[in-house]
């Protein structure tokens, strides 16, 4: 076997970057990599010529330093909230026409065409129209660059959530947040760069992998965050901190006599650094969540200390705390666990987004109001959606619930490098399926990543052979609700 | 245009040698669009059917060929590299001499290595040839040989061998993922014979512990997982018993071509068993959606699973790529994709195929009844866009084993015939895929250090000659692993300390010790880590097989779960204190302690886990629960010492560390219990213990 006739290459620049990223990324990563270079940890193991501590870095000029996703779990229905089909009114009663070709997801049954179950009202001076599930959000109209023509690859919850979340209905690749951080890194020391706030009543269907690392390693996963006391898993132990700084000290010393039998070994120098970083953590993580020095103006602006706004409200306020303390991604769940609990609203769409539509509404407007406020809307994308749509047509005659929809839905964007008071796109006169500048879940994905400062088809990461990407072979950025 | 004249009569007077001249440029050139795939502009150039149309007797620059090369037309623009100017007078003087075309010569798109694409000539494709062994002065063992080779060419020579201590501790982590007692290191190291370490190898091989702890390795590459994934994310019945045949298997050293055949195509054996059946759980332990968004598309997902994980697990190769189109980077047209594919197609695909088979209980994969369908290649990978039917058959780009007893469209023996080849001895990548992941797992890394991908993408290989070494070895010795792990374990080079004298000056020449001039250090991987909390602490609960085990979590960390509470039912406390190998993997929620120290991806192949240093990790080991309950634990245990501090402590090192105490740390740790009183100080100086470096990190 002669090897020498091949070009000796650097194999994918993968173990170099491997290194670097495993240090330096994500959760904490940045702040242990930076220890790590004044250990001379990179100058040793990766040599003088590469740049050590540092994210892929932006491809361009960053428009959004920080996103802000509202996951609409169990997909809100288009026609009711920000696609208005005045159409409906005049075929209501009457089945879909039989030329437009669908799933029927889970076999139920199928009714007539239904009109909006609340109102249209334009909003803002560009007069966007919102319906009355969403009023205060309307009062931001002019915020919104409204994609009304998405459509993704699958009609289940369980693969399409995945699908939103990673570009593929296939669990296992790396999330949106973790490609966020695999190229932008954290700019926070003590707080994980990708955060997942749950609805409390329960996470994604499918779990995990919607927040997962895929196949790149797990500092780059979503870290669950609570919303009060300790945000973060085993932030806060038995040991009374004296005793834990106690344990410190003596975790210290001993490593120390380890480590002088091992000359030159700054792997373990940086692992015993990175217990100092954990207890900063501990004392400094809390705060994120600490609502106690936001007066109560603000408490009340995102109906924290209210129903039905109190869980997402507080959400909303400590996604804007943690966006001011550098965190990269965070990801607000509203619907969790299954069925009603979440946007799925098969029995009734009043019932279901008459309820979770109190819930968000006006905490997302007064995360949007906030923001601007503080003047971090500007480099803040903000992205609301679900998973996929719903039917324009009922469950049935007398059945005022609506089935999946993946060929037609509604996501906006606000904030950074984002157009405001811009519609986007267009489905059909029924509001099925997107039939103008229609965009796939890749090209929402390609157009976050560009805000981000990325070209979707450059940001890569090298598995099993391929330069894998976010868009897999696909995406276009959505230029058109681009500022 | 002149020069380009005179240039076309110089080379005119002989024309170009097809062979050599006229192939390379348009293989590298032309064929990307003009094969038989694609044949973009309905010509192929791979064989010469259309050559005489365009290049036209007796006026050849009259032809097409000739006017739209000599027009600068072809390649077009954004179709790959164009011609450079040699290349095009060499192919403009070769029509011109009539484009003479041996007969039957047929141009394979993957006859030679390029600088996009990994031809047949590809380094992992040629046959394994026996090397002969360095003769180096002093070094018997054939393995140091070629390491030496490697080291005196630069220079360099090993680290020297480490103490007993270090050895008998990176011998239990490598084999057993389990630390040793403190009573066996002193054994060890007070042995006066010479061949007790040799003694020390052969006992841990056959320790019922290696076969858990090795067996761990290969479900991390037929992704393992105990639930389908998903909405309902339900249980697979049974997977645990394709994890207990891994784990028996190892156990037995089962010759590895058995073990191949077996999970491959154990239903299709003669004489089939139980065991057999539960073998080929391999093809269903992956992720399965019960509610794909179209099921026609998801049963070549599936397919796909299947010729992906095999694929990956024995050959190293993405032939997955393949699936829509020729690959990009390896000699695997999508033909030969479809040929492996259609070994699995007789099986029920979208199934949540039947839990009994010939009466047993087991998750097993077999073929439905009847005759199979056709399996039609598809063109873009498009089910609604079926091409010609491919017949079962192997990968070309292992011509020898390509022969025509595999394509029986009939067979019922589709998968066995795959498996038979995948296992022929002569098959080149096998045998090396198999060395390498054997010496990855003692090394750290393979030989080639991306052990998932021998393709053109792929490292090449660090020791060529030693890789061919060990794997001649592995299949002469009959595919035993027992041989290979004993060549490795008994070398100086596996043996040598991770500390060299000379590895600041080392380290500037060979940073990532690809010539391993050193060992490794590395920090335990997560089962490791887990099931040393449990030694240590409360003890580790032995019990062998079964179905898994579901620990304990706080509700914190069951948060992420869609269906609260009931989707969780922790086993009984007394039977969570199993190895980690035996926890329920449930893909929706993995053991946050497994998942924060690197555990695998469960939804596709892993060859090889990450290892992170991450902060969270410090978090988890310093608060978590299960952490502390188990170095309280630890501390009853060195409190029967007696009230003496100086003897807790100094049974809390022998535990923890399997070591005494140095001076130096006996005096720490006085002064801590002092400051703490006894039972806090106790308590917290195990938790300590636990936390250093020393418990973590293996020499």
């Amino acid at each position: 076997m002669n090897t020498n006739n091949i070009k000796k290459r650097f194999p994918c620049g993968l173990d170099r970057r491997e290194a670097i990223w495993q240090m330096g990324g994500g959760f904490a990563g940045i702040a242990l990599a930076g220890m790590l270079e004044e250990a001379g940890f990179f100058r040793k193991h990766l040599g003088a010529a590469e740049p050590a501590n540092r994210p892929i870095g932006p491809h361009f000029p960053v428009k959004a330093r920080a996103v802000i996703h509202l996951m609409m779990n169990g997909a809100p229905s288009q026609v009711d909230t920000f696609d208005p089909k005045p159409e409906l009114r005049k075929y209501a009663g009457k089945p879909l026409p039989s030329d437009k070709k669908y799933i029927n997801s889970g076999g139920r049954k199928v009714g007539f065409l239904t009109p909006e179950f609340r109102p249209f009202r334009p909003g803002g001076k560009s007069g966007i129209p919102v319906s009355d599930y969403f009023p205060h959000v309307r009062s931001h109209a002019d915020k919104l660059a409204i994609v009304r023509s998405c459509h993704t690859d699958s009609h289940a919850h369980g693969s399409a959530l995945v699908a939103m979340n990673t570009g593929s209905v296939f669990i296992g690749k790396p999330s949106l947040g973790s490609w966020c951080v695999y190229g932008l890194g954290s700019a926070s020391k003590n707080l994980p760069a990708y955060v997942v706030m749950m609805d409390k009543r329960g996470g994604p269907i499918s779990g995990q992998p919607n927040y997962g690392s895929g196949y790149m390693p797990g500092q780059f996963q979503g870290t669950l965050f609570r919303p009060v006391g300790t945000p973060i898993l085993n932030l806060k132990g038995a040991d009374a901190p004296g005793i834990q700084r106690a344990q410190l000290d003596l975790l210290a010393k001993l490593n120390d006599f380890h480590i002088a039998d091992r000359p030159g070994a700054s792997d373990l120098a940086a692992r015993a650094q990175s217990y100092e970083l954990a207890y900063r953590m501990q004392a400094e993580a809390p705060e994120a969540v600490d609502l106690s020095k936001e007066t109560q103006k603000t408490l009340d602006m995102y109906g924290v200390g209210r129903e039905p706004t109190n869980d997402f409200g507080r959400n909303c306020l400590i996604a804007r705390r943690l966006v001011e303390r550098g965190v990269r991604f965070i990801q607000l769940y509203s619907g969790g666990g299954h069925l009603e609990d979440t946007w799925d609203a098969h029995t009734s769409i009043e019932k279901n987004h008459g309820l979770h539509g109190a819930e968000v509404d006006q905490p997302i407007a007064a995360l949007l109001a906030d923001l601007e406020r503080q003047g971090l809307l500007d480099s803040t994308l903000v992205v609301w959606g679900g998973e996929f749509g719903r039917m324009p047509f009922s469950e049935g005659p007398g059945e005022p619930g609506r089935n999946h929809n993946p060929y037609g839905f509604t996501t906006w964007f606000a904030g950074a490098g984002v157009k405001g008071g811009t519609i986007y796109g267009a489905t059909d006169e029924f509001g099925f399926q997107a039939v103008e500048n229609k965009a796939h879940i890749h090209d929402l994905h390609a157009t976050i990543l560009h805000l981000l400062g990325f070209d979707h088809e450059r940001l890569t990461y090298f598995h099993q052979g391929r330069d894998d990407r976010l868009t897999d072979v696909y995406g276009n950025v959505i230029n058109g609700i681009l500022a | 245009m002149h020069a380009a004249y005179a240039l076309v009569l110089v080379f005119g007077l002989t024309p170009p040698d097809f062979e050599r001249e006229v192939v390379p440029i348009l293989a590298a050139k032309c064929l990307g669009c003009h094969n038989k795939n694609e044949a973009s502009g309905d010509l192929s150039l791979q064989t010469s059917d259309r050559l005489a149309e365009m290049v036209p007797v007796g006026a050849p620059e009259s032809g097409d060929l000739f006017g739209r090369i000599h027009k600068s037309e072809m390649p077009p623009k954004g179709k790959g590299k164009p011609l450079i100017d040699k290349e095009k007078e060499l192919l403009l003087s070769w029509i011109k001499a009539g484009a003479s075309w041996p007969k039957g010569r047929k141009l394979g798109l993957y006859e030679k290595t390029s600088a996009t694409l990994g031809g047949l000539d590809w380094w992992s494709l040629q046959p394994v040839k026996r090397p002969s062994v360095p003769p180096i002065d002093g070094v018997s063992n054939p393995l140091d040989a070629f390491i030496r080779q490697g080291q005196t060419a630069k220079g360099m020579t090993p680290a020297p061998e480490a103490d007993r201590r270090t050895l008998i501790r990176r011998l239990y982590f490598d084999l057993l993922g389990l630390p040793p007692s403190y009573e066996e290191v002193e054994a060890f190291v007070a042995d006066k014979n010479p061949a007790a370490y040799e003694k020390l190898v052969d006992k841990l091989l056959v320790d019922p512990r290696h076969g858990e702890r090795w067996a761990r390795h290969w479900l991390d590459l037929i992704r393992y997982g105990d639930t389908n994934g998903y909405e309902r994310d339900a249980d697979k019945p049974f997977a645990w018993k394709y994890r207990d045949y891994v784990i028996r298997s190892v156990q037995a050293d089962k010759p590895f071509d058995r073990f191949l055949i077996e999970q491959l195509a154990g239903d299709q054996l003669p004489n089939r068993t139980e065991e057999t059946l539960v073998a080929t759980g391999m093809l269903r332990v992956g992720t399965w959606d019960d509610e794909p968004n179209d099921k026609l598309e998801y049963t070549y997902d599936r397919l796909e699973d299947m010729v992906h994980v095999t694929s990956t697990a024995f050959m190293a190769m993405s032939v997955k790529c393949a699936r829509c189109h020729d690959h990009k980077f390896d000699p695997i047209p999508q033909e030969d994709y479809h040929k492996v594919a259609a070994a699995f197609w007789p099986g029920d695909l979208l199934g949540n195929a039947q839990a009994k088979v010939d009466g047993y209980d087991v998750l097993a994969w077999t073929d439905v009844p009847g005759k199979p369908k056709p399996l039609h290649l598809l063109k873009k990978g498009d089910p609604r866009r079926p091409g010609p039917e491919v017949d079962p058959g192997f990968v070309s780009m292992i011509p020898s084993l390509d022969h025509p007893s595999i394509h029986q469209k009939d067979s019922k023996i589709r998968r066995l015939e795959l498996a038979k080849r995948l296992a022929d001895p002569s098959n080149p990548l096998t045998a090396r895929v198999a060395v390498n992941r054997i010496w990855q797992h003692h090394f750290g890394r393979g030989i080639v250090r991306t052990p998932d991908n021998f393709g053109f993408k792929g490292d090449l290989p660090s020791h060529p000659e030693l890789l061919d070494y060990l794997a001649s070895e592995f299949v002469a010795n009959g595919w035993k692993a027992h041989t290979i792990h004993r060549l490795i374990l008994n070398s100086r080079t596996y043996k040598q300390s991770s500390i060299h004298p000379l590895q600041n000056d080392y380290e500037l020449i060979d940073a990532d010790n690809r010539l391993l001039w050193r060992a490794n250090r590395h920090r335990i991987d997560a089962e490791a880590m887990r099931d040393s909390l449990l030694l240590v602490g409360g003890g580790l609960d032995g019990t062998r097989f079964g179905p898994g085990i579901t620990p304990s979590l706080s509700n914190e960390a069951l948060e992420g779960l869609s269906k609260k509470g009931g989707a969780w039912q922790p086993s009984p406390k007394d039977k969570q204190r199993r190895r980690s190998i035996y926890i329920h993997v449930r893909r929706s929620l993995i053991n946050p302690l497994l998942g924060t120290f690197d555990f695998a991806d469960t939804s596709r192949p892993c060859a090889q886990r990450d290892v992170t240093m991450v902060a969270p990790q410090a978090l988890m080991l310093l608060n978590d629960e299960f952490v502390h309950a188990e170095s309280s634990s630890l501390a009853q245990k060195a409190a029967k010492a007696g009230p003496d501090p100086k003897l807790q402590i100094q049974s809390a090192w022998r535990i923890a560390l399997g070591r005494d105490p140095k001076p130096g740390e006996v005096e720490l740790g006085l002064d801590f219990i002092k400051r703490l009183g006894s039972d806090e100080g106790l308590r917290s100086l195990c938790h300590v213990l636990v936390n250093t470096n020393e418990f973590a990190h293996v020499d």
